[in-house]
């Protein structure tokens, strides 16, 4: 199944954003020129262009200051693996 | 089938402003702030005796001025609100009886869609009895607004607009359409006052006498059903998104407008907008902006004009219109 990787996914939210860069690693709270709507933005982008993934709004139900693009992918990767796992 | 005339459209928005710099102080942002998250630099608030009804007579009887009618001539009253003068009667009552309107008088709550539906179902009304109709929309957000709720608090502002519709053998409505998703009732919502959930010392306590969003929820589906919902029209008249010469959205959210012309291919310069000086007035959003637009002589005869949004609930829905329309 179709993936993105996390570059693809920071490349995404920077064209969304229009941030000067996303760093992968950093807290998502604490990206300048990122905020929620922008978040809200690239996850209906994602939606259209990954309709096979489950993804909506509850990746983020729970974000933090601790919360990076990386754990996003990692959640996103987990809902590919999911119905893998149940069969 | 008989069409409809638009006529007359009228608008009516409190006093006093409420500037964003005024909001982002008590919140401890910036405007910049504000206006970045939503485009909203100023809103109206409704005084102590300014109500849901009585900015709705205030642009009704613009409306009805600029038909050169009066309520005596107005077979139906329809009035969009989902803030309603009280909980019964419906504010179209009291609405009715202060513009003297001879017919029949009822309220269509579809949140901010509400404009929309009420729009729909007064066509449908003109083909069942083809004689004028007054719809308002009106709303007075500002009462529900939790005063500790920023996200709500720099959105919301008060209002009301009117149009008048008169019977016609022009076709206006070229295509529309509706609808709504219940399972999205909890992303917006004042839970307390109704059967549900009476109100009561405790749910007043609580505040749930407010109303409470779920922003994220909001906007990831404002966008996805208002995209779903404009398609389906534009398809239905077949039209082309640039053949489309007005574009007025519920006045939501620039960050959701943007959105919606982006995913739609709708040309951002045919946009209608005054959401940087009134908020988000709900259901009255689209006829005050309609009522400036009008005013300012920006739609002309044979032009196509594209109505749509979404609200709470969540419902949606999408007119378009062909201005003067044309001969059935």
């Amino acid at each position: 199944m179709e993936l993105p990787t996390v570059e693809e996914l920071a490349d995404q939210l920077q064209d969304v954003s229009g941030a000067e860069s996303i760093d992968v690693d950093a807290p998502l709270q604490k990206i300048s020129d990122v905020d929620s709507l922008d978040l809200m933005e690239w996850l209906y982008n994602f939606q259209s262009e990954y309709p096979h993934i489950p993804a909506d709004e509850s990746l983020f139900s729970d974000m933090d200051d601790t919360t990076t693009l990386r754990t996003v992918h990692g959640r996103i990767v987990a809902l590919v693996a999911q119905p893998a796992a149940q069969n | 089938m008989t069409g409809f005339d638009i006529t007359g459209w009228g608008m009516s928005v409190p006093g006093r402003v409420v500037t964003s710099v005024e909001i982002a102080d008590r919140f401890g942002v910036t405007e910049d702030w504000v206006v970045s998250r939503c485009g909203i630099r100023e809103r109206r608030f409704v005084s102590p005796g300014e109500t849901t009804a009585s900015l709705a007579v205030e642009a009704g009887r613009a409306a009805l001025e600029r038909a050169g009618l009066t309520g005596a001539d107005i077979a139906h009253l329809i009035v969009a609100s989902a803030t309603p003068e009280q909980l019964s009667p419906a504010t179209s009552v009291f609405v009715q009886h202060e513009l003297g309107v001879a017919g029949s008088a009822h309220d269509v709550n579809a949140e901010c869609s509400g404009f929309v539906y009420g729009l729909v179902t007064a066509a449908g009304l003109m083909a069942l009895d083809p004689r004028p109709i007054l719809l308002i929309g009106s709303d007075t957000h500002s009462l529900t607004i939790n005063p500790a709720d920023r996200d709500l608090s720099i959105l919301a502002g008060d209002g009301a607009g009117a149009i008048v519709l008169t019977p016609s053998p022009n076709n206006w409505m070229l295509a529309w359409n509706l609808g709504a998703d219940g399972s999205r009732a909890d992303s917006l919502k004042i839970q307390a006052g109704g059967s549900r959930m009476p109100t009561t010392e405790e749910t007043v306590r609580k505040g749930l006498h407010y109303s409470e969003i779920k922003g994220n929820e909001i906007y990831l589906n404002a966008v996805r059903y208002t995209v779903r919902t404009v398609r389906a029209t534009l398809e239905s008249a077949k039209v082309e998104p640039g053949e489309v010469d007005h574009i007025l959205p519920h006045q939501a959210n620039i960050r959701i407008i943007n959105s919606i012309l982006n995913h739609t291919g709708l040309p951002a310069d045919r946009l209608i907008t005054n959401l940087e000086r009134y908020g988000n007035t709900a259901s009255a959003s689209m006829p005050i902006a309609l009522t400036e637009a009008l005013d300012d002589g920006r739609v002309s005869d044979g032009e196509l004009l594209l109505l749509a949004g979404f609200g709470a609930g969540m419902t949606w829905g999408s007119v378009l219109l062909k201005w003067g329309g044309e001969p059935t």
